[in-house]
């Protein structure tokens, strides 16, 4: 009975989390004109299989082995799965029969679709097998695709916005570097930062300093304060520079540490 | 983008349809985190962050999964309408899915957490209301102009970055044993005069010769 109920519930999720999946990540395509749902890692990694079928599969495949092998072990599912394996895999079905990735990649209303399919096939089997899968081919899937994927996402896309950035204009390589520095250190990774300067400074550049830009620059601001003080990275710093750290912030941080 | 004619209107690419999208996605995430702890299988998460909410379950605190999940939410929502692009990752799978479950476990509100059908009506609003916030803010930003704000420079960027993926993870699996190293240089060699992106090679080789030469993870 257990059994059933899962599996039912499981059809209903997949088709849910597959669905919203696939569409979100076709609209990163046409990201900032139309709002999406997804990933700056999902964007580079479909673009980087360059609408070839074989290379969305075998990239959501390696990723799988990896999901399968943490769901079996830990019950969790990985990230991987809305970001990598479904929107990948939808687009290597949609790209077999249209080479055309504007009228397949790109098109919300088919990967949505399409993911959504996937999505229950993925979540049924995932949340059904207990068995386990070859522990060789998990290992050499999380060996290589890991490093290579935290390269990319660590070093190789920050650089690449950066530079992009700084060849855009003086104003938007200044705030790119200001922020994408500081986003290195608060958020772990440069790449936001690096969007964000390249936001503000081509915003200027367009429009000036006028309403609209100083209130997202305030909110960029508010965006770092508020993620310094959730990461710590307000008292670490004090701390780094052999200062004492106030009583007040202290306190301030024992009252958002819920219990 | 210049060249793609894009109704603004419809269901697909409309601001209006961006909060259903996001509720559907939290209703399917926010049962997976009840799939996981009714049947301990089923969070749509990493096995680290899934272990915050587990110390929770287990008896322990909740507070570090919902100040950890809560503060990616928020970051994630100002972040998203600005750029384009609401993070999945940060703000439905960790903040939906791990930090909201949290904080109602942590005041003893387990129903939504523990009835499927209320799971799914839960993660239903609580994305509909995210995905409006997102609407509204970029209504009074990012849509008040007609600027790009960068956005060709972004979307180069994002696309000349993706080939790199492929000699990266050449070089990786090069690190990670010689046979599979090897498996990889042959796949990628194999995909390049078949004029398809290497990645896919280098990955599918590496796999098959770490089938028959396995390593181990440390």
């Amino acid at each position: 009975m257990t059994f059933v109920l899962i599996l039912l519930k499981s059809i209903l999720i997949g088709g849910l989390v597959g669905f919203a999946a696939g569409m979100g990540a076709a609209r990163m395509f046409n990201a900032p004109n139309v709002q999406a749902l997804g990933a700056f890692r999902t964007l580079g990694e479909m673009n980087a299989c360059e609408g070839d079928p074989a290379s969305h599969f075998s990239f959501g495949l390696g990723f799988f082995f990896n999901a399968w092998a943490s769901t079996v072990g830990a019950g969790a599912f990985t990230q991987d799965i809305t970001h990598r394996v479904i929107p990948n895999w939808a687009a290597s079905a949609l790209l077999v029969r249209n080479k055309k990735i504007e009228e397949t990649m790109h098109d919300p209303k088919k990967m949505a679709f399409t993911s959504a399919l996937i999505g229950i096939v993925v979540v049924v089997f995932l949340n059904t097998t207990a068995s386990a899968i070859p522990k060789s081919l998990q290992i050499t899937a999380v060996k290589v695709l890991v490093p290579a994927a935290e390269l990319l996402i660590n070093i190789v896309m920050p650089i690449i916005f950066w530079l992009a950035a700084i060849d855009a204009g003086k104003r938007s390589g200044l705030w790119a570097t200001v922020f994408g520095g500081l986003s290195a250190m608060i958020m772990g990774n440069a790449v936001p930062g690096v969007v964000l300067g390249i936001l503000i400074g081509k915003g200027v550049d367009e429009l000036g300093w006028i309403r609209l830009t100083k209130i997202m620059f305030t909110v960029i601001i508010v965006l770092f304060v508020l993620s310094a003080f959730f990461r710590g990275f307000d008292v670490q710093m004090i701390e780094s520079f052999k200062l004492p750290v106030p009583n007040w912030l202290d306190s301030l941080h024992g009252l958002f540490n819920v219990k | 983008m210049e060249s793609m004619e894009i109704d603004k209107k419809s269901f697909w690419y409309s601001e209006w349809s961006f909060p259903i999208l996001v509720g559907l996605m939290s209703a399917g995430v926010f049962a997976g985190t009840h799939m996981y702890y009714q049947y301990g299988v089923g969070a749509f998460n990493e096995v680290a962050i899934v272990a915050m909410l587990k110390a929770g379950m287990d008896g322990g605190s909740y507070g570090a999964a919902a100040a950890f999940g809560a503060s990616f939410l928020f970051a994630r929502i100002l972040e998203g309408s600005l750029v384009g692009i609401l993070d999945l990752g940060g703000s439905i799978l960790t903040g939906v899915g791990i930090g909201i479950p949290a904080i109602m476990l942590s005041v003893g509100w387990k129903a939504p957490i523990t009835n499927f059908s209320f799971a799914i009506a839960t993660g239903l609003v609580l994305g509909i209301a995210i995905g409006g916030i997102i609407t509204l803010v970029r209504k009074y930003t990012i849509n008040q102009s007609q600027a790009s704000f960068g956005a060709d420079v972004m979307m180069g960027a994002g696309n000349s970055s993706g080939r790199f993926l492929g000699p990266l993870i050449l070089i990786s699996a090069a690190t990670a044993s010689i046979p599979i190293g090897i498996g990889s240089i042959i796949g990628a060699v194999i995909f390049y005069l078949w004029k398809k992106p290497i990645a896919g090679g280098a990955i599918l080789g590496a796999m098959v010769l770490g089938a028959f030469f396995p390593i181990s993870l440390k």
